[in-house]
């Protein structure tokens, strides 16, 4: 049997397995049609349904019972999610499992055409190493991503000691595709 | 013969995995199957057991079957909702899966089952048994089965595809 105990090692194989098979274009559309719109469609609901709240209503418990070490910060106008200990990023690192070239793609993978169809854009860094940041907002509102720790004080991942270390940082603005990013 | 004292070679600091993740291997198969068909599907699951799980084979050549039945009594301990019977003999690990996780999670959230589901665990585990020089046999399915680990030099007849049920 196919386990959920071990999901992200074999979940972060099959990009690899996929990328061979059909390239990067049978990946992103993976993430979008089999995770987004088929694995996740309960998280899709309830955001395009509910905006914010349904952001509160889906992250809220997920994060938790994945083991997420994390801090959520939400006003009227932005969610934003503080990552320090990535619960699946971890889970690989730990085990030293690394087939494809870049597993936390897969995130933005689903959750940008998610919330494309939501009616949001992403600000989005990732570090490589289990330590992300989200910015959630409505597509009409202009907004320029915070600063360290002006949403979420001193949760704010970017002032962790670490949070730029060798490992590439990705950094996406007004996204909501895999490939809107930049690496530095 | 010897078993390694962790009998899962990838260990997660909870002692559970989150069982929406089912939702994801479920929807992973519709995917392949959908786009590439039931031959590429079939593919997908032995590359999984042969290149993925290749470390379990190699626990398994090792230790033999008291390694299997090691490995699936941490595994479904591992796997939230799972009530299965590892039974050990001195010619056979069987699994009598009375409650398959999967399935149970799937049908409690009205998810929409791949119906070639469970030929999975046949596809994957032949893989993974192989390079052990053991062979599985199924029957049943559809959230209960049975499930033998033996040795290829049994020589018993070769899974029949019929005898696993499809899910629902």
């Amino acid at each position: 049997m196919t386990g959920c105990y071990d999901f992200c090692g074999h979940y972060e194989w099959t990009f690899e397995w996929l990328r061979q098979l059909g390239g990067h274009e049978l990946v992103t559309a993976y993430w979008d049609e089999a995770i987004n719109r088929d694995a996740q469609v309960h998280a899709h609901t309830l955001i395009t349904a509910k905006g914010f709240e349904g952001m509160k209503e889906y992250w809220g418990p997920t994060l938790a019972d994945e083991g997420a070490v994390s801090h959520r910060t939400v006003t009227d106008t932005v969610f934003r999610i503080d990552m320090h200990e990535c619960p699946s990023k971890g889970f690989l690192l730990r085990n030293g499992l690394q087939q494809y070239a870049d597993y936390c793609d897969h995130c933005m993978g689903w959750i940008g055409p998610m919330m494309k169809d939501a009616g949001f854009v992403v600000d989005h860094q990732h570090n490589h190493c289990g330590q992300c940041w989200w910015e959630m907002r409505r597509a009409e509102d202009a907004t320029a991503p915070s600063g360290p720790g002006e949403l979420s004080g001193a949760e704010d991942v970017r002032l962790r000691p670490g949070w730029v270390g060798d490992a590439p940082m990705d950094t996406y603005q007004r996204a909501t595709k895999p490939d809107d990013k930049t690496s530095a | 013969m010897t078993t390694s004292a962790a009998p899962l070679p990838y260990t997660d600091t909870k002692p559970h995995g989150h069982a929406d993740f089912y939702f994801a291997i479920n929807a992973t198969f519709r995917f392949i199957l959908t786009r590439f068909g039931l031959d590429t599907l079939r593919r997908y699951w032995r590359d999984m057991g042969t290149n993925y799980h290749k470390p379990v084979s190699e626990r398994w050549l090792q230790g033999g079957l008291p390694a299997v039945a090691a490995h699936w009594r941490a595994f479904f301990e591992a796997e939230p909702g799972a009530e299965v019977e590892v039974i050990e003999a001195s010619d056979e690990v069987r699994l009598e899966v009375r409650t398959c996780p999967m399935i149970k999670h799937l049908r409690e959230h009205q998810r929409e089952i791949v119906p070639c589901l469970c030929q999975h665990c046949y596809y994957v585990s032949e893989a993974m048994a192989a390079p052990a020089g053991l062979t599985v046999r199924i029957s049943g399915g559809n959230g209960a089965c049975t499930q033998r680990f033996i040795r290829q030099s049994q020589n018993e007849p070769g899974q029949q595809l019929d005898q696993i049920k499809e899910a629902a």
